[in-house]
């Protein structure tokens, strides 16, 4: 409506502006009278263009409207009547021939599960396995794939697997874990067999030994939870401090009675286990990033940065090394 | 040694796989239920197992309607030919339609029934295909090696040669079986797998109508075992094995028992199913929406609800496992949540009622459990128990199985008062929460939580132990719920009408006859 009524007023002032010239000799000022009313056609006609304009934004609504007044102002009638063409053209003609039945679409999200591709590569097997759009035969693929994972990686994956909606995922991650559980408690049973059967303190020692490393490996999966992982925990530092008595040289057997007194809370001791471990030989990147644990838990942060300082340029084990490298000073 | 019944014909032919009458639990006891349910009708069972030495004995005293039994041992009596080889050419003919048939399997689209028909008039004794044929002839030999070079990704032709022939092998002991059996007016299969393709050779060879009625599903149950099985090769090397592609023995094991259902849902009429979600799991494996219904468990309330009398005022803490002691019933999550349980409740018990005689390695894996977390006081091995001597004495039905259809013994804890803390599986949350609103208007007969999370187990179980308010409204919910859903006098109703439907066209041919 406004752009109607801006549109003519436009063009009658043009028009009446144009006539002013024409009849100039009748009047006091003519050019003065002419270019107020030009003019004011002028800006009527850019304010007509914007409305009638597909939307813009506020900076080039600004500058397309100073373009349309000043083509009409500057260029007297041919401006005018070109941007009046140009609206009517634009608004009318080309409006008629655009194709009708037009819906907006949203723009697909990735889910790189959908791309033929017979792996898991792209999304990684935990993405797939997290992914509930993913139909549960892929999914139980990607699930089987996971065997071949080491058990520290994949007893978190599985244990989030058991609330599934899946039955079929559910049941195939809860066999996983259940076999890798089994597994060792098989090892540790049969362990404890050859325990009881040893005669020579050497033997004893090396039961102890592999005992203590067996309970270790049931919470470094994962693989114990809760009490249970207490237990493991405390079945672990007893073993592991038994072969320390008929071993004491056992450098290696100090660490993991730090490991499983840092499992059971009792970081103190767990300390001290550690920098025995250290004392006895134990190379630094194995016992520093235990210590540093230790400190971080104290939240004695420049402990951690000093003890963690030595292994920035060793070029061991990626997890480590990345840790080193987010707490080193550059 | 074989003194089972033996008759000339039967109402209804049971087809068992590895359950009654050889194995106890709930499968059994509800085929056991149901037989003695209907009295008027002659049953004949068909009993097939494994090895002849895994079922030693009967575990259910056979009622008088049951005339004939015999026994298949899949495992031990697999040729019935003798094994003496000669040059045979094979039916080429009846060889093609063999293919035709694997295309359509291939092809992922359904089996036409007159294909089947023939392929299945093909190994029936005196077919076109006698086993000798499968075994030794030339036409069987050009398939499988052109099948091994079309289709296999194994590099092993002999892993492959062998994997086809035991997998085929039994087909033709089924038909013999089938060919054998005495006349029945309809079939009735508790599960697909051999049992249900049994069925289907059955149905086809006789006309006569098959039920199914599918407790678990038995095809989600074989290829989670072959998922997980170690006998399986895979012997691509390293550049040949895409860690995650399946081997292709294990897809074509799985894809084996997959067709087997499908070919025991398309010759079955009606396919039951205990609850919901596995009525829409048969649909999404190929049975035909319209064939399918759901027939729920019952239980003698008559019988259990006499118990709740002989329970005193205090709540025993008593936790009771009520099942098998096997991996599926996952025991060890039960024996877990007790450390739990007996930390913050320290007079709390927990009983395993069950047969221990099935899988003795994992009785044992249990008892190490037991002892490695110091439990030996209080938690006890019971063995088999009489559940009416047992159910007075307990506070709740526990059961921490990883997969379970709709367990018998939490309608009877229900019925007779005790209120049940379970894992998440088949029914369970229908039958402790409800399913439809009318039924959650019943309220809550317990807890419901995740599988192999010990701390959720024994939280839920202390908190109705030791809030007995939550606990009185927990068994008075699970009284209403069984009382009003789940009576065998409801399930009686429900299959006295399927066989009547399945006898009543034979029925009506009698008189003519």
């Amino acid at each position: 409506m406004f752009a109607l009524f801006s549109g003519l007023s436009a063009l009658l002032l043009e028009g009446l502006a144009l006539w002013l010239l024409g009849t100039a000799e009748h009047h006091t000022h003519p050019l003065a009278i002419f270019l107020l009313a030009h003019l004011a056609a002028s800006a009527l006609l850019a304010l007509t263009a914007l409305a009638l304009m597909p939307s813009l934004t506020a900076g080039s609504r600004r500058s397309s409207g100073l373009l349309m007044f000043a083509l009409s102002a500057f260029i007297p009638l041919l401006g005018f009547a070109g941007i009046a063409a140009g609206l009517w053209i634009g608004r009318y003609r080309l409006a008629a021939s655009r194709p009708r039945g037009l819906r907006t679409l949203d723009l697909p999200a990735l889910d790189p599960h959908q791309r033929e591709r017979k792996g898991f590569h792209q999304s990684g097997v935990s993405g797939f396995l997290r992914n509930r759009r993913v139909p549960t035969p892929q999914r139980l693929k990607a699930l089987v794939a996971l065997q071949h994972v080491p058990g520290r990686v994949a007893s978190p994956l599985l244990r989030d697997l058991l609330g599934d909606d899946s039955e079929d995922l559910r049941l195939l991650a809860y066999g996983m874990l259940d076999r890798k559980e089994k597994t060792l408690n098989a090892q540790i049973h049969a362990e404890q067999q050859r325990l009881s059967s040893a005669r020579s303190s050497i033997t004893q020692a090396l039961a102890h030994t592999r005992l203590a490393g067996l309970y270790w490996e049931l919470i470094y999966q994962q693989l114990a939870q809760g009490d249970l992982r207490t237990h493991a925990a405390e079945a672990g530092l007893r073993h592991a401090r038994e072969a320390l008595a008929l071993r004491p040289s056992g450098a290696g057997l100090y660490l993991r009675c730090g490991q499983c007194l840092l499992a059971l809370g009792r970081a103190p001791e767990a300390e001290v286990a550690f920098e025995a471990a250290r004392a006895a030989g134990l190379p630094d990147h194995r016992v520093l990033p235990h210590l540093a644990e230790l400190a971080f838990l104290r939240r004695d942060f420049a402990a951690v940065r000093r003890l963690l300082a030595p292994l920035g340029s060793w070029r061991g084990m990626m997890g480590v090394q990345k840790v080193a490298q987010f707490w080193s000073p550059q | 040694m074989n003194a089972y019944p033996t008759a000339a014909d039967a109402d209804v032919a049971l087809l068992l796989e590895g359950t009654y009458p050889f194995v106890s639990g709930g499968v059994s006891s509800w085929m056991h239920q149901i037989i003695l349910a209907h009295p008027d009708l002659r049953f004949a069972l068909v009993f097939l197992g494994s090895r002849r030495d895994d079922y030693p004995a009967m575990r259910y005293e056979l009622p008088a309607n049951v005339v004939h039994l015999e026994t298949h041992f899949l495992h031990d009596d697999l040729s019935e030919a003798p094994d003496t080889p000669r040059s045979r050419p094979g039916n080429t003919a009846a060889f093609a339609d063999i293919d035709a048939l694997h295309s359509a399997f291939r092809s992922g689209e359904a089996v036409s029934p007159k294909l089947m028909q023939t392929a299945c008039a093909h190994i029936r004794p005196g077919g076109a295909i006698p086993e000798h044929d499968f075994r030794h002839a030339e036409a069987a030999w050009q398939r499988i090696t052109d099948h091994y070079r079309k289709h296999c990704s194994d590099p092993s032709f002999v892993d492959y040669f062998w994997s086809v022939r035991i997998m085929h092998q039994p087909l033709w002991q089924l038909a013999r079986i089938a060919d054998k059996l005495i006349p029945a007016r309809a079939y009735h299969s508790i599960s697909t797998g051999y049992a249900g393709f049994l069925g289907a050779l059955l149905a086809q060879a006789t006309g006569r109508p098959l039920i199914l009625t599918e407790h678990g599903i038995y095809t989600k149950e074989r290829k989670i075992d072959l998922f997980q099985s170690e006998w399986i090769n895979d012997n691509r090397n390293a550049f040949q094995r895409d860690p995650t592609e399946l081997s292709y023995f294990r897809q074509l094991w799985i894809r084996f028992f997959e067709q087997m259902g499908r070919l025991s849902y398309d010759a079955a009429d009606p396919i039951i199913a205990l609850y919901e979600t596995n009525r829409a799991r048969q649909i999404t494996d190929g049975a035909a929406a319209e064939r399918t219904q759901v027939i729920p468990n019952g239980v003698s309330i008559a019988r259990l609800a006499p118990l709740r009398a002989q329970r005193g005022d205090a709540i025993p803490p008593v936790l009771c496992l009520i099942g098998r002691v096997v991996p599926i019933k996952d025991v060890k999550n039960f024996i877990r949540a007790m450390r739990t349980v007996i930390t913050r409740l320290p007079g709390a018990e927990a009983w395993i009622a069950g047969p221990l005689d099935e899988d003795p390695a994992y009785v044992a894996e249990c008892r190490n459990l037991i002892d490695s977390l110091d439990l030996g006081d209080t938690v006890r091995l019971l063995g088999m128990q009489r559940i009416d001597a047992l159910l007075p004495k307990i506070g709740l039905v526990v059961l921490s199985s990883i997969s379970e259809a709709l367990p018998l013994v939490v309608l009877e804890g229900f019925a007779a008062g005790v209120p049940c803390v379970s894992t998440d599986v088949g029914s369970c949350r229908q039958l402790i929460e409800g399913g439809d609103a009318e039924d959650r208007a019943f309220g809550s007969a317990g807890a419901v939580v995740g599988i192999a999370d010990p701390q959720a187990l024994a939280d839920a179980a202390l908190n109705l132990l030791s809030h007995p308010e939550r606990w009185r409204a927990a068994r008075d919910a699970g009284i209403r719920r069984v009382e009003a859903r789940y009576s065998d006098a409801l399930m009686f109703q429900r299959y006295r009408a399927v066989y009547d439907h399945a006898l009543a066209p034979s029925l009506a041919k009698e008189p003519q006859s």
